[in-house]
């Protein structure tokens, strides 16, 4: 008999027995999040979040400004982005020169700033996140020492929940779908905050209009 | 020798050691008030709990059927499925993957499931080198040790002592910074994410609807793991399903507030698929390797409930048992309350019978689970077991005997008279240090207080008879 089926034969076997406690009803999910005060949106509430967990923030009135606001966080930094085409508010204009998914792995490690989008913000949580796709390299939000992050505001969720539901088609079309909140850390030594461990050590969001 | 023969001695050693014992209270104190700040961001955080648990023992519940269609899902998004009924099968497999993609290098993020299989011997015995890339699971690998804890692996260490293993065996200059040492390893951890051929990870859920794997990790190996590598393999527990997204996210809700006290953990990914036609990285090749190893008889047992912890340790922190002994104590991988259920049950009750007798059964475990499993009636029924199985043969007559003497209460003040004669035969200066026999259990680890010259029986008569005497009465006695 193959492993498999020795295994779910057993299950199927110990099922059987009945032993395991039956749970309680599982409440439909939902989606509004307890607001941290009376006049919350979902965009407040995203950037609270993000100043909790030590994310510098923008949010630009226009295109151009997210792209000047990039430009300024970016200098003269070596970058590794996203496909110009990838790219809202035509980012990608701004980063004349910059590495690609396309760029051999050990000059995208050598990049400093990583410059994506975002697929979705939780408010909830202040969560960025990323599916993997054409164009969109997973190392970009992860190699460089510093992400920058450009967010449209019609993508903000309230909740994860929200977001599983409204874009399960599109989670269903990517090999790969990360929440990004906050920059990398650990607390293994002697429990004490460290941060840009194996990710990003900071990361810089960008909201446009 | 038998694992449970060497616990005593392990505890011995665990209290012994002081230094232990105050980074104990240290982490298992912010982690445990961090928690409860966490859990005061839900509206409901009771509601929040209860639907983890009903999202767990659905799974639990459905774990078969809810397996096949498991599969199902993944070989539709083009992963390949394996699976193994042990660990020896388990590491077989991920070395045949290793081998048929010519892998040499392999960098594994935390899983727990691989400490059980003792996986990184098994490849370097094939000559695959395997590196620990979550910081304190590399640490436990420079320094030949354990994981202490199930999500704070080297709990049990100070920061000099990590300088002094890192100043050793990656030839760095010392530090007892927490900065400068994390930064040693990003440095030596990120050559070998460029060049490793090979990813290996644990998963925190699968998802039955979309055949998703959920990995939680804050430093980014996680996401490491999954993204650089030509070949990502997941090794995990068949019992780590949830049903739906839905689900996941009922359980994602819980998880972090109750591990670290974070509303979520820094990453969260979901691998469904090897790279899409277009992706620019991402691996090429996605296996996931399904392990019973023992699961699917606990399934069958009194304890199956236990199949639905989310592993975040919660229990560890509040134990007033895990707090005095630390992980090492409970010898095997998974520590405090989950692991003296779970050990047993997956390594055998006979070898690992003291364990459910490492709590207090207070209760604290069952309190702070995010899934709310009730570990103190667990662990009460495996002592059942063990006693039921494991009573001398002599007791049951012996039992009886007693019985017999002590409904006759003549008998029973005779039979105490000579009891009493023989133990204060035995005393030195009021306490007695060893008993003979099946007594003997009692005096192993304290003294008996020597009893006194009289029972309560003699006493009463002698006051009774003294009472009566000035009323003049001398036959009432």
């Amino acid at each position: 008999m193959s492993a498999r089926a020795a295994i779910l034969a057993r299950l199927r076997n110990a099922q059987r027995t009945g032993r395991v406690p039956v749970g309680p009803r599982r409440p439909e999910p939902v989606f509004e999040t307890p607001p941290e005060s009376g006049s919350e949106t979902p965009l407040s509430r995203l950037l609270i979040e993000l100043t909790g967990l030590g994310v510098e923030h923008h949010v630009e009135p226009t295109p151009d400004d997210v792209c000047a606001r990039v430009a300024a966080l970016v200098g003269t930094r070596p970058v590794l982005s996203w496909d110009g085409d990838r790219l809202p508010y035509g980012v990608g204009r701004v980063l004349a020169g910059a590495a690609t998914g396309r760029s051999p792995r050990d000059s995208q490690a050598s990049m400093e700033i990583g410059v994506t989008g975002c697929h979705a913000a939780i408010a909830e949580t202040g969560s960025l996140v990323v599916l993997s796709g054409k164009g969109m390299p997973r190392a970009a939000s992860l190699l460089p020492q510093v992400h920058v992050c450009v967010v449209r505001s019609g993508d903000v969720y309230s909740t994860m929940g929200e977001f599983f539901t409204k874009r399960a088609l599109d989670i269903a079309g990517a090999a790969c779908c990360t929440f990004i909140t906050g920059p990398s850390r650990t607390a293994d030594i002697e429990l004490t905050l460290t941060l840009g461990v194996h990710g990003p050590g900071c990361v810089v969001v960008v909201v446009g209009p | 020798m038998a694992p449970s023969a060497d616990f005593s001695k392990r505890v011995e050693d665990a209290l012994a050691n002081a230094g232990l014992r105050a980074a104990l209270d240290r982490a298992t104190d912010q982690l445990g008030s961090r928690r409860v700040v966490a859990l005061a961001t839900l509206s409901d955080s009771d509601a929040t709990r209860d639907a983890a648990r009903a999202a767990r023992l659905d799974a639990i519940a459905h774990l078969p059927e809810y397996l096949e269609r498991f599969e199902a899902q993944l070989v539709a998004n083009g992963a390949r499925v394996h699976w193994a009924e042990t660990p020896e099968q388990a590491n077989r497999i991920i070395a045949d993957i290793g081998r048929a993609t010519a892998a040499r290098l392999a960098v594994k993020s935390k899983s727990m499931v691989s400490e059980e299989t003792h996986l990184n011997d098994a490849l370097e015995r094939q000559g695959i080198e395997v590196v620990e890339t979550d910081l304190g699971e590399y640490i436990v690998q420079l320094r030949h040790d354990r994981p202490s804890h199930i999500i704070a692996p080297i709990i049990h260490l100070t920061r000099q002592d990590i300088g002094r293993v890192m100043e050793q065996r990656l030839s760095v200059a010392y530090s007892d910074d927490a900065q400068t040492l994390a930064a040693y390893a990003r440095t030596k951890l990120r050559q070998a994410f460029l060049r490793a051929d090979m990813g290996i990870s644990g998963a925190n859920f699968g998802v039955v609807e979309t055949g998703a794997i959920c990995l939680v990790t804050n430093e980014g190996n996680g996401r490491m793991v999954t993204t650089m590598p030509r070949v990502h393999v997941v090794l995990m527990g068949i019992e780590k399903l949830v049903a739906t997204m839905a689900d996941l996210d009922r359980c994602l809700k819980v998880l972090a507030r109750s591990a670290t006290g974070q509303k979520i953990t820094v990453y969260t990914t979901l691998v469904r698929a090897p790279r899409a036609a277009g992706d620019l990285d991402g691996p090429e090749e996605l296996h996931v390797v399904l392990l019973d190893n023992g699961r699917s008889g606990i399934l069958a047992g009194d304890t199956a409930e236990i199949l639905a912890c989310i592993r975040c340790g919660a229990c560890l922190n509040a134990c007033p048992v895990y707090r005095t002994i630390g992980g090492h104590a409970y010898g095997d991988t998974y520590p405090g309350p989950v692991g003296a259920v779970l050990t047993p049950g997956l390594r055998g009750l006979r070898e690992w019978s003291d364990l459910p007798h490492a709590s207090s059964l207070c209760g604290a475990c069952r309190d702070v689970c995010p899934v709310r499993l009730d570990i103190p009636r667990m662990l009460l029924s495996l002592r059942h077991s063990v006693s039921s199985h494991a009573r001398p043969r002599s007791l049951g007559p012996a039992m009886k005997l007693f019985a017999w003497i002590a409904t006759r209460p003549s008998m029973y003040g005779r039979a105490a008279a000579v009891a009493r004669w023989w133990l204060q035969r035995r005393a030195r200066s009021g306490w007695i240090r060893s008993l003979p026999g099946l007594a003997g259990g009692w005096t192993q680890s304290r003294d008996l207080k020597a009893p006194p010259g009289a029972s309560f029986q003699e006493l009463w008569r002698a006051r009774q008879h003294e009472r009566a005497r000035p009323r003049g009465n001398e036959d009432a006695a």
